[in-house]
């Protein structure tokens, strides 16, 4: 049998904890238990979102779900709706307002049509009707991280959504996790260069550089895809103070904030020149994990973050002058 | 002649939309550009779009034709977030990201963000 052990707290300062203390994907033999703490809980939605996968993966494999420790402290998983993608039953023994959370529950999506959906509804869920800046910046990543997902992960399952506002914690952020369990990053971009073959931390870090997607067949991109989405998620990320994480097969990065905040507007098109930890797992992640945050007491000014992000992009000036904005 | 393509933002005026960007790209701009027409994009509609939007409508339009085209394309009503979104994907389709990026480093002091 399968154990998995979520501890009492999973978050992005615990996550090298969380990845290398559970097998996700050893043989289970039909059954995987999962054990909650018993008296506390804090899950962030990178874990909602990769547990959510996984009980989605056990089941297209035949593994049947069991929890232990399903106590009050679970009504919060169960309003995010993991249960359901783990298959198992819980009657909660406190039901809250729906008005009172600010979350995006875990919502599975598969299509264009259901990121479509999932950006409608963000503004109500997350209650961010009235920071327009925040929003917007929320809206831009959840759509660049799902897309990632459904053009290239190559999941069966599709991709696992989770995200919530935390206004009132210091510092207020909304933190926004996608995970699936696809073909993972390396064996994406492997097809199209040799160096992120080699191994996951080399793959994992090259998908967070500019111009790089295992859709190329040329440089900077196909029709459809430029390979610079996981760049900017990363830099509105950085360019707000937050935290950036990324994890695919046995490799994890996690973007840390900077020393100072000199160093927070930093940008470096190389992600390991940023303030950040390399973690190698005993026990892969099948598929891939983003999460990330964006501080919302920093976004006041959206648009200036696509104005730093331009500065990668040499300026010529031939070219700038005949863009024709009217 | 001179095509116009309104692009639809929806209620949100956030068009994330890849599909129907490169239905717009195949059925309006690339066929009005081979007739040698002019297209107008209009963002009225838009307020804020997605890099990967903005590049399924015109990344292969610039591959195709070269910086040339960009005098028979206008972009109308944008706003700043578009603006700078267009720049990006029309100059980095004309000539790529920095070279020897290993050495670079941005900085941007308009950027208020706290460590």
């Amino acid at each position: 049998m399968l154990e998995l052990t979520v501890p009492n707290s999973v978050s992005f300062h615990t996550a090298n904890a969380f990845f290398s203390q559970n097998p996700f994907f050893e043989e289970a033999g039909g059954l995987a238990r999962v054990t909650l703490h018993p008296r506390w809980m804090h899950i962030e939605p990178f874990g909602m979102a990769m547990l959510a996968a996984w009980g989605a993966w056990c089941r297209r494999h035949g593994v049947r779900v069991e929890v232990e420790n399903l106590g009050p402290k679970a009504d919060y998983a169960w309003r995010m709706h993991l249960f359901q993608f783990l298959g198992v039953e819980y009657q909660p023994q406190r039901v809250e307002r729906e008005e009172a959370g600010r979350f995006l529950p875990v919502t599975q999506v598969r299509n264009g049509a259901d990121i479509r959906a999932v950006i409608g509804d963000i503004s109500a869920l997350l209650h961010l009707q009235h920071n327009p800046e925040s929003l917007a910046a929320v809206q831009y990543c959840v759509s660049e991280l799902l897309r990632n997902v459904i053009e290239h992960s190559n999941s069966s399952d599709g991709a696992f959504i989770c995200a919530h506002n935390y206004d009132r914690a210091d510092p207020a952020r909304v933190t926004i996790a996608v995970a699936d369990c696809g073909v993972g990053i390396r064996a994406h971009l492997g097809r199209a260069y040799p160096e992120a073959q080699v191994n996951d931390w080399n793959a994992v870090t090259m998908a967070m550089r500019p111009g790089i997607t295992g859709a190329i067949p040329g440089m900077y991109g196909t029709p459809d895809n430029a390979g610079a989405g996981l760049f900017i998620t990363r830099s509105i990320a950085k360019g707000s103070g937050g935290y950036f994480l990324v994890a695919s097969g046995e490799a994890c990065y996690r973007l840390r904030r900077a020393k100072g905040p000199e160093a927070q507007t930093e940008l470096p098109l190389d992600p390991t020149f940023d303030r950040h930890d390399k973690w190698v797992f005993p026990h892969p992640w099948q598929g891939t994990v983003v999460s990330m945050e964006i501080r919302t007491d920093q976004i006041d000014d959206f648009d200036s973050y696509f104005a730093w992000i331009r500065k990668f992009v040499p300026a010529r000036e031939e070219v700038t002058r005949r863009i024709r904005f009217t | 002649m001179k095509q116009t393509v309104r692009l639809p933002g929806g209620e949100s005026r956030f068009q994330e939309d890849k599909e129907l960007a490169r239905d717009i790209r195949q059925r309006e701009i690339l066929p009005a550009l081979a007739r040698g027409d002019s297209v107008v994009l209009d963002f009225t509609d838009v307020e804020y779009a997605t890099q990967s939007f903005v590049h399924a409508l015109i990344g292969e339009v610039l591959k195709r034709y070269g910086i040339e085209i960009l005098d028979r394309i206008e972009f109308r009503r944008c706003s700043k977030q578009l603006q700078n979104i267009i720049s990006l994907v029309v100059n980095y389709s004309l000539g790529g990201f920095v070279e020897g990026i290993d050495e670079e480093v941005i900085r941007d002091s308009r950027l208020s963000a706290s460590a």
